[in-house]
């Protein structure tokens, strides 16, 4: 044993791959907080933009407006039994004149198609409409013959196991310009249509006679932000008091989205980068979503391979697009409660990254897709996909030289406190800029509470977030069978806990 | 002391030069994250104390100036009694010192819109006097006068509000503003205040009007009273801003203006299909009978979108001529998009003609014709 330690601490080779190793981690490591730096810049000058910009806009005018697009909203629900009747009602409440609710029954083995059928009046209805993207058998389409639910449209189909597949049935009833995906059991604030269909209404359809300057780009999808529902008040399918969440995992959870949208999403919207439009609540334009094929059912990041494919197809025939995010929070979602549940969903993005880039990788640094393959991909790849395997090897390389006694102790720590107080000051940049923009917690013990888990994240969540991360990765590259989550919903109020059925796919909805 | 401070930093700071580059960039990140970190708490501390500070400000003084309002305004004895640019307000109350601040004239300012916004009549009138007797209006030429766009655009909808006309010199300019969001404001207003030609700034318009900036104006043009409403044609036939073009062929179907039909005709030979689509929809909703035989004419050499709009057009129209045609379309047609609208518009008609016709069908065509005709006849699909 002694001999072997003696060898390695001689090998000059091993020092010198020490050495370069050391000294590109700290490269990798310097850039990628630089990104974040520049990211925090560009969120805030984006943010700032869009209060201005709208600070004087009077939404309400829409609501009557005979010249306001239609929105589909579409919502797939599997085994939702519980909590469908309120969340379809939620749905119908929309503050917007021209739209259609679209809920897909992915083949439940629970009440919920009884229940929806009961409670709204549906009858099956002979409806015509074209495949235009792939999914599993639709059985039955089901109206309300009270007029009072006359924008409900219910499907029921053979169970799809995911959510893209539901999705995409409800695309294809879909007969408006634009659709709202969302997850039947999101919490959306009653104008979200108004807020996300603005971005595709403020974009010139034609250049400028007085300077010739050509800034038309057709807006394709827009997105808002997400934070958990966990502690909030909601009645009746309204959120009446927001909270950050009163246990541990569910709010660092509330602490990591308001960093990837507000700060993250929020940069990326100023160059027109943004990777991802959440598959909790994103609009989209539908004849370009289905022109780049809809969602994929295999995927496990299926909200940003359509993302990914729909800016390819743009860029592919030339055309100039945008994706636009708003610093709002328009969709509160309940996040997992256990680790089991949480290790899940972050396994599944993982891996869904690890897929999508393999996917797509000739957009991967090529200049033809611009942004897409010089921006979006190149970040994600060295700084999405990468990083939990750099940090591992930067643990194990950490072991290695305590091992062999090599480990310069003030400089190791030096580091430590270097990744420490930047990872804080990120975190804490996320939190101000919220708070500057708006205050959805009322009381100080709130926002001092949500700030603690900046200093806590580095030690107990973020560690989670590497291993799950890693176990993703090896599923992806061993080609395990992934199985479907089984997230338990505590539902809001004074709710029963509901059952759900084994292969239930777990609606999740990812901040980045 | 002092120099033993200086000492000790020059200490550091030498030890500092010496240690590799990584960690002297490490250190220096390290301070400026702890700043950064420090800063942030202080300005969210401070940022929220701001806030609390002028709720409780605003607590305070609200309930003064809605008293001074009701006492002035709502309660005037001389309301209903005497012209109202002949009431006098008691001049004291106007004067009083908590009134000379400028966040409480800014407090005063958003009251009196808000109540404006609830009373019109003699009421709305005298709530104007009040903010023009009070001297508020300056307030709104200052913004005016400001550099930010977003200063200009608050005088804007202050001013209109408060219904106070602004000189064609000062607002037509902005209505070309490179800012979309002062044009859009600019050209809401120059509508609302302007009363004898309110859309004179369609013929200077070099920049686009956006979707949502349409309807805005469309609310403002088809509910403000009293405005002349022009023969639209006018800028269908003329200008050469093409979003001026599409949203005077929204407000044309709006107001029914039948003598626009051969100008709206005029742009089905234009190049843009968007705009030709905009057109068919357009004389669709004027049931334009004397458009068909030209939309008939141009059917097989147009676009999918356009296609489906004379099919629509042809379903408002309903002048029972192109029945023919429509079941043709329905019954052989490949695209699923052109058969369903082909049907809406044939069963649309609702002559005995029309209805034969889908019995017909009905009885001799294959499942998927069937299919789309009963999805069209179900009042429950929309």
């Amino acid at each position: 044993m002694q001999a072997i330690r003696n060898w390695i601490i001689n090998s000059s080779f091993l020092e010198s791959l020490g050495t370069f190793y050391q000294t590109v981690v700290f490269i990798y490591g310097t850039s990628l907080l630089a990104v974040y730096a520049i990211l925090a810049i560009m969120s805030l000058i984006s943010i700032r933009r869009y209060l201005k910009k709208n600070a004087s806009v009077d939404y309400g005018i829409i609501l009557e407006s005979p010249l306001a697009p239609g929105i589909s909203v579409v919502a797939p629900a599997f085994n939702e039994g519980v909590t469908i009747i309120q969340n379809v009602r939620s749905l119908l409440t929309f503050n917007y004149p021209k739209f259609e609710v679209i809920i897909i029954n992915d083949g439940s083995t629970d009440d919920t198609l009884e229940k929806l059928i009961d409670e709204f009046q549906l009858v099956h209805v002979e409806y015509a409409f074209r495949e235009k993207l792939n999914c599993m058998p639709i059985k039955r389409i089901f109206k309300s013959t009270n007029s009072a639910y006359d924008k409900l449209i219910v499907i029921d189909k053979v169970n799809g196991k995911s959510k893209a597949d539901g999705s995409n049935a409800g695309i294809n009833l879909a007969k408006y310009d634009y659709y709202l995906c969302t997850d039947v059991d999101c919490i959306l604030d009653k104008d979200t249509l108004t807020k996300l269909i603005k971005p595709f209404m403020d974009q010139p359809t034609e250049v400028s006679s007085k300077t010739g300057e050509d800034n038309t780009k057709r807006v394709i999808a827009s997105g808002a932000t997400l934070r958990m529902v966990n502690s909030c008040d909601v009645d009746g399918g309204l959120l009446i008091r927001a909270r950050p969440p009163r246990r541990f995992l569910p709010r660092f959870q509330e602490m990591e989205y308001i960093r990837a949208f507000v700060l993250g999403k929020m940069g990326w919207d100023l160059i027109n980068s943004v990777p991802n439009v959440s598959g909790g609540l994103g609009m989209f334009d539908t004849e370009i979503s289905v022109k780049a094929g809809g969602y994929d059912s295999k995927s496990f990041g299926e909200d940003m391979d359509l993302i990914t494919r729909m800016c390819s197809y743009m860029k592919s025939n030339n055309k100039r697009y945008a994706v636009k995010y708003v610093p709002l929070t328009l969709c509160w979602t309940e996040g997992p409660t256990t680790l089991k549940v949480f290790g899940r969903q972050r396994s599944r993005w993982a891996r869904g990254l690890a897929q999508i880039m393999s996917i797509h990788r000739k957009i991967l640094f090529n200049p033809r897709f611009g942004r897409l393959g010089v921006i979006v991909f190149t970040y994600n790849f060295f700084f999405e996909l990468l990083a939990p395997l750099v940090e591992f090897g930067g643990i194990l390389f950490y072991i290695y030289l305590i091992i062999t006694g090599q480990i310069n102790w003030p400089f190791a720590i030096i580091l430590i406190v270097f990744v420490y107080t930047f990872s804080v000051m990120i975190t804490t940049l996320a939190l101000l800029w919220d708070q500057l923009s708006f205050k959805y917690y009322k009381t100080w013990g709130e926002v001092i509470g949500l700030c603690l888990m900046a200093f806590l994240e580095p030690f107990l969540y973020h560690p989670l977030i590497l291993f799950f991360a890693l176990k993703g990765y090896f599923n992806f590259v061993t080609g395990r069978k992934h199985v479907w989550g089984n997230m338990q919903r505590q539902g809001f109020g004074a709710q029963p806990k509901k059952k759900k059925g084994k292969d239930e796919p777990t609606p999740e909805v990812k901040p980045a | 002391m002092f120099s033993s401070l200086v000492a000790l930093i020059t200490s550091a700071y030498e030890q500092f030069i010496y240690l590799p580059l990584f960690i002297e960039i490490a250190i220096i990140f390290i301070y400026v994250a702890i700043i950064a970190t420090v800063t942030a708490y202080s300005v969210i501390m401070y940022k929220r104390w701001q806030a609390y500070v002028e709720e409780k400000r605003l607590a305070f003084i609200s309930p003064k100036i809605e008293a001074m309002i009701t006492e002035q305004v709502l309660l005037n004895e001389n309301l209903e009694k005497i012209p109202v640019d002949d009431i006098e307000f008691d001049q004291a109350a106007l004067n009083d010192q908590a009134f000379k601040h400028k966040w409480v004239r800014q407090a005063i300012i958003d009251i009196l819109i808000q109540y404006r916004r609830n009373f019109r009549g003699e009421v709305g009138e005298l709530l104007r006097k009040l903010y023009l007797d009070m001297g508020l209006m300056k307030e709104a030429d200052e913004k005016l006068k400001n550099i930010h766009w977003e200063v200009q655009i608050k005088a804007l909808t202050e001013l209109t509000r408060m219904d106070i006309s602004i000189s064609d010199v000062t607002i037509l300019p902005l209505t070309n503003s490179q800012k979309p969001e002062l044009r859009a404001a600019a050209r809401n207003a120059y509508v609302q205040l302007s009363k004898n030609e309110p859309f004179k700034f369609f013929d200077i318009a070099t920049e686009p009007i956006l979707p949502w900036d349409q309807l805005e104006l469309f609310k403002i043009i088809t509910t403000t009273k009293d405005i002349p409403i022009p023969n639209f044609s006018r800028w269908v036939s003329y200008s050469e801003n093409k979003s001026i073009v599409s949203f005077c062929l929204k407000l044309i179907a709006h107001y029914d203006q039948q003598p626009a039909i051969p100008a709206v005709m005029g742009i089905l030979n234009n190049k843009d299909h968007y705009f030709r689509a905009d057109a068919i929809n357009c004389l669709g909703k004027l049931s334009a009978e004397i458009a068909e035989p030209k939309m008939l004419e141009i059917y097989n050499t147009q676009p999918l979108n356009c296609q489906l709009e004379i099919l629509k057009a042809l379903g408002r129209i309903a002048s029972g001529k192109h029945l023919e045609f429509l079941k043709t379309e329905f019954l052989y047609s490949y695209n699923f998009d052109i058969r369903m609208h082909a049907a809406r518009s044939l069963i649309k008609h609702n002559t005995p003609i029309s209805r034969s016709m889908v019995d017909e069908i009905m009885n001799t065509a294959e499942d998927e014709a069937k299919l789309i005709i009963k999805h069209c006849q179900n009042p429950l699909i929309k």
